[in-house]
């Protein structure tokens, strides 16, 4: 098995350190934190850092002022200080959740985004488990290849696919979408999860065969929930890419009904040569929120399973 | 692509001695069939559009109507073409510049968010938070940012009496580059520094002490331990972070459209120009084939990355 | 977007009075009595438009089609598109031969497969006979090889905004006709510091337009009516050099702007002088009277060719062949294009959209307000998109490549001398017009 499919290398002594820990996130520090004084922490630690927090904060604080000031205020920088709102208005939010399709595009969003994820998950978790576990002849190669269309990107790919989607009839239709998106999930989750995979013990599987079960039954009763916190966090990452797909549902999707939530922000708030930029940033905010929220209670379990990946 | 070895079917199982030995007959099936999603969406959307492009690039389809072959002509028309080769261009200086900055940055704030510190977790949320937000949603709002009459940086340099008139961010070629670029590394930086994070907490921390009690110094902890280990972890997401930025559209296009005069068009953006916009979907192709190139020549370097990674742990896999 | 549409309707109808409504609608029934074209029987449509500027005329739009629905029966269902998109959208749809029944779109896009637009001749002939005849540039969207394969429904008139004041202080009574006078009001306003600006970045709507009629004033042409490229002229050259020293008088960032750029900077009073739609002054009479009353329109001066050389939007509306119900499609276009509905439709839109034939009565919006009068010229000075050359699918691509901004852009902005960028332009035309 020389096929050099990424992940699947062990270094000894990342695979010794890892042994003798859990794969959840412990909260280590450096060894020798415990040198460092107050001020001294303050000028190397925490002052970058908050700068660096400030600026990756600052455009989402924009965004959410934006949202909420009277049109009269933001074209007006004399009499207004821009940082600041004076008798915010919910005028933007409001016309965005009840004058336009807004929900609705939420809703085309979150419907294709859990679609695409559970069928990329479907396909992972088999094909995760077919290259580690099932070994076939070339499993090797078929798990590098898997990787290396991860690294073919919709650029290149949105003309012929539309050409495709044509002709098979799906042209601005969800479904478009849900069958498109797996080609860039399929490969990150795959990867994640051989990573997940291998660190449940053959022995179980074995026992398990010896008993008389199925890989069917091997796989869904004892491999998934042993990778469950690894199925969570591929579905994440899946469900952000494809909220954050555009080029795809751009070209894909026509009638204002079925818009996604960025092709939608960016073509439905604009009148002819006005820009409505309240409701264009409420939207912005609004569309970001649930994945927000949503990586705020999972961000844990990310970093983890990534250190899961990469300690492969 | 790979799917010619699943197909070979597996010796028919004789009944025989034991469960393992039933298994290993039975595996070129079972391997088939637990491929056969993967490889049936891989194949029907992936592999076939890319030889399709392929394909389309030697015709001169145009929307709505089939096109015939026409052998190299649209590279021919390509090759001395001053906007194509601007692109060229705008794209590698994005790509260039961005991953630097972006694995220099992120690297950094891993190494920061690594720390022993209060509300460890809240803080990595936060820095989530770039990454998560839909790219162009973000990219409107730095178009907003940097609007060339109500931006508020030009205000806040204004006012603090730096400068007189305000900055022209994306109207200026080089100023809208760094824009451009500066929204990408915003928006990449917090991948990359979630990920290697993620690496460096698979360095164990006996490994640091066993340094600091060796009187080593922070650089030489730094690049003769952390470095080393993380070298894997970052042929990979640096193989990822220079791919996605190569082929980035949605960011150039929700803040400039490839303006101005073609200033940020990167060769994705021009493919949808041409071969969207103005309908010749072969000349657009074309266009995007020509990225192939590149993009195999970064998997090229990943794959040096990772084999150096091999070399290092001393010897083949397995 | 139905939800909305039914709201806004309603809010519309409530705004203008039941009672023109229930006019509407009498004439709608009397109208389907005596039409030409029949619909099918249970037919439904489906229109796709470009996404409206001005929400009134959004409203009277609707009003116009729920009046078709409520006479003919058919069902019409809108959906609105930026006007970027309808042209790729419209593509597709004639291509695989699903999508909307009627298209409403920009420029020439219909020439882009006019082997799949439902043919139109009576349509057409049947308006000219009784506002006829056509402006000669309408009819140039909309026949395509001596057949009518779309009607042009209007024209939109963009048309230079100034202030007044800003005019007058420098030393101007009234808007220069000629395109050195022009330079020169432009050079005034830069002097005190009350400067103007033309959108030079992929703007479709102001680059496009304006552009065109910098290189058109001064003579030049990127293709002539053999589709010979001949952009490569000394009239190109003068154009060139005109519009640079345009260019140094104005604001910064015109290389950036989009459509919206200027609306919002003139707004705001950053902008004395733009080119622009009716839009600017609908927003400041909505929102600030007093720039409102401070500004006014003018037609484009004329350059060295000596004749009007605009070039406005032009918005055709096509019907494919594969509509289950042409003649539904035919009489939903001949219903809006009859003066009772064209008329008070053309007012909704606030004098955003104006006549492509010479003799509908004459609309109120034109006179109500004298500030309004110069945009009824947009489709009486207008040329096609082509200039000389036939509207076709090889000029939509160079309007959607934005081939004659970028080349003033690039001179504009010193990245080109005059050769480098009439070069390019003639290359970038020899791509798009090869294999002709």
């Amino acid at each position: 098995m020389s096929a050099p499919a990424p992940p699947a290398h062990a270094d000894p002594r990342l695979a010794s350190v890892m042994a003798a820990r859990p794969a959840g996130l412990t909260d280590d520090s450096e060894g020798m934190a415990y040198l460092e004084r107050l001020p001294r922490r303050l000028v190397t630690t925490y002052l970058p850092l908050l700068i660096i927090l400030a600026v990756l904060l600052f455009p989402f604080y924009w965004m959410a002022l934006t949202a909420i000031k009277p049109d009269e205020q933001l074209i007006d920088m004399e009499h207004y200080n821009p940082f600041w709102v004076v008798e915010p208005t919910f005028k933007h939010i409001n016309k965005l959740l009840f004058e336009t399709q807004y929900p609705r595009w939420l809703w085309n969003t979150m419907y294709v985004s859990v679609a695409a994820t559970l069928l990329s998950l479907f396909a992972s978790v088999l094909a995760a488990y077919a290259c580690v576990r099932v070994r076939f002849n070339g499993a090797g190669w078929v798990g590098a290849a898997i990787f290396l269309a991860y690294l073919v990107p919709p650029s290149i790919l949105f003309i012929p696919l539309a050409t495709i989607i044509q002709a098979y009839g799906l042209f601005d239709s969800p479904i478009a979408l849900i069958l498109a998106y797996p080609t860039i999930l399929i490969p990150f989750s795959t990867w994640l999860l051989m990573g997940y995979f291998k660190t449940i013990p053959y022995e179980l599987e074995e026992c398990a065969l010896m008993d008389g079960a199925s890989r069917w039954q091997i796989l869904t009763k004892i491999i998934l929930p042993l990778a469950f916190p690894g199925l969570i966090s591929a579905g994440i990452f899946s469900l952000t890419l494809c909220w954050n797909e555009f080029i795809y549902a751009l070209t894909f999707l026509s009638s204002t009904q079925n818009k996604t939530v960025p092709i939608a922000v960016v073509s439905e708030f604009v009148d002819g040569d006005v820009y409505k930029w309240g409701s264009l940033m409420a939207g912005a905010l609004l569309g970001s929120l649930p994945l927000v929220i949503l990586y705020s209670f999972f961000v844990e379990y990310y970093v983890s399973a990534l250190t899961g990946a990469v300690k492969e | 692509m790979a799917h010619t070895a699943l197909t070979q079917p597996a010796p028919l199982a004789v009944p025989t001695r034991s469960a393992w030995h039933r298994l290993r007959a039975s595996r070129g099936w079972a391997g088939f069939w637990f491929m056969l999603p993967t490889a049936l969406i891989l194949g029907l959307f992936l592999a076939y559009p890319l030889l399709k492009g392929i394909w389309l690039s030697f015709t001169n389809t145009r929307i709505g109507r089939e096109g015939t072959f026409i052998g190299l002509e649209n590279y021919a028309w390509l090759w001395d073409d001053d906007v194509f080769w601007l692109s060229v261009f705008n794209t590698c200086l994005y790509t260039a510049v961005a991953s630097v900055v972006k694995f220099a940055v992120g690297l950094y704030l891993a190494l920061l968010l690594n720390k022993n510190m209060p509300f460890k977790s809240i803080v990595r949320s936060i820095v989530l938070i770039p990454f998560v937000v839909p790219t162009v949603l973000s990219a409107i709002a730095f178009w907003w940012i940097f609007d060339s009459q109500f931006s508020i940086i030009s205000w806040s340099l204004r006012h603090l009496g730096i400068i007189d008139g305000n900055i022209d961010f994306l109207g200026e070629p080089s100023m809208a580059r760094a824009c451009v670029i500066f929204a990408n590394i915003w928006r990449g930086v917090p991948f990359i520094a979630i990920t290697l994070l993620a690496g460096l907490q698979t360095v164990s921390p006996s490994l640091y002490e066993a340094a600091t009690l060796d009187g080593a110094s922070n650089w030489q902890i730094f690049s003769r331990i952390t470095l080393p280990l993380l070298t894997p972890i970052i042929a990979v997401v640096m193989t990822f972070s220079v791919l996605f930025t190569f082929t980035d559209f949605q960011l150039i296009w929700a803040m400039t459209r490839g303006g101005p005069v073609n200033a940020t068009h990167l060769m994705a953006t021009l493919s949808y120009q041409r071969g969207i916009l103005s309908g010749t979907l072969g000349e657009g192709a074309a266009i995007a084939t020509a990225m192939v190139p590149f993009l195999l020549a970064a998997i090229g370097i990943s794959w040096f990355g990772l084999q150096r990674r091999a070399w290092q742990s001393g010897g083949t896999d397995r | 977007m139905p939800k909305l549409d039914r709201r806004s309707l309603l809010a519309g109808a409530a705004a203008t009075g039941l009672a023109a409504g229930a006019d509407l609608l009498g004439f709608a029934r009397a109208w389907a009595q005596t039409a030409e074209w029949k619909p099918e029987p249970g037919a439904s449509l489906s229109v796709l438009r470009w996404k409206r500027f001005i929400p009134s005329e959004d409203e009277a739009f609707l009003r116009m089609v729920d009046a078709f629905t409520k006479a003919t029966g058919v069902k019409v269902s809108v959906t609105n598109e930026s006007f970027d998109d309808i042209q790729p959208k419209a593509s597709v749809a004639a291509n695989t031969g699903q999508g909307p029944d009627m298209v409403w779109g920009l420029f020439s896009f219909p020439a882009l497969f006019p082997d799949k637009c439902l043919p139109l001749e009576d349509v057409a002939e049947s308006l000219a006979k009784k506002y006829g005849p056509w402006f000669p540039s309408a009819e140039a969207y909309g026949k395509v090889k001596g057949k009518w394969i779309a009607i042009p429904v209007g024209f939109n008139g963009g048309y230079p905004n100034y202030r007044i004041s800003a005019m007058q202080k420098a030393g101007f009574s009234k808007f220069p006709e000629d395109t050195a006078g022009f330079l020169e009001l432009c050079r005034a306003l830069k002097k005190n510091n009350t400067p103007a600006g033309f959108a030079l970045g992929h703007a479709t709507g102001d680059a496009n337009t304006w552009c065109h009629w910098a290189l058109w004033s001064h003579g030049g042409n990127l293709v002539d009516a053999n589709e010979k490229i001949v952009i490569n002229s000394p009239e190109t050259a003068k154009a060139l050099e005109y519009v640079k020293s345009m260019y140094e008088t104005f604001v910064p960032g015109t290389v950036s702007w989009n459509d919206s750029s200027n609306n919002k900077a003139f707004l705001a009073g950053d902008l004395y002088l733009t080119h622009n739609g009716i839009s600017i002054y609908a927003a400041a009479k909505k929102d600030n009277p007093k720039l409102a009353e401070d500004m006014d329109h003018a037609v484009w001066p004329i350059g060295p060719a000596g004749k009007p050389t605009e070039f406005q939007l032009a918005f055709p509306i096509l019907a494919f062949k594969y509509s289950k119900a042409p003649n539904a499609c035919k009489a939903f276009i001949a219903f809006m294009m009859e003066a009772s509905n064209y008329g008070p439709w053309i007012e909704g839109a606030q004098g955003y959209l104006c006549e492509p034939l010479s003799n509908y009565p004459k609309n109120p919006i034109w006179t109500s307000d004298p500030k309004n009068a110069v945009f009824a010229e947009a489709g009486r000075r207008s040329l096609a998109a082509g200039g000389q050359a036939p509207v076709s699918e090889r000029i939509a691509a160079v309007l959607a490549d934005f081939v004659v901004v970028d080349m003033f852009a690039s001179h504009c902005t010193g990245r080109e001398d005059v050769k480098t960028a009439i070069r390019n332009a003639e290359r970038a035309a020899q791509r798009i017009f090869r294999n002709t």
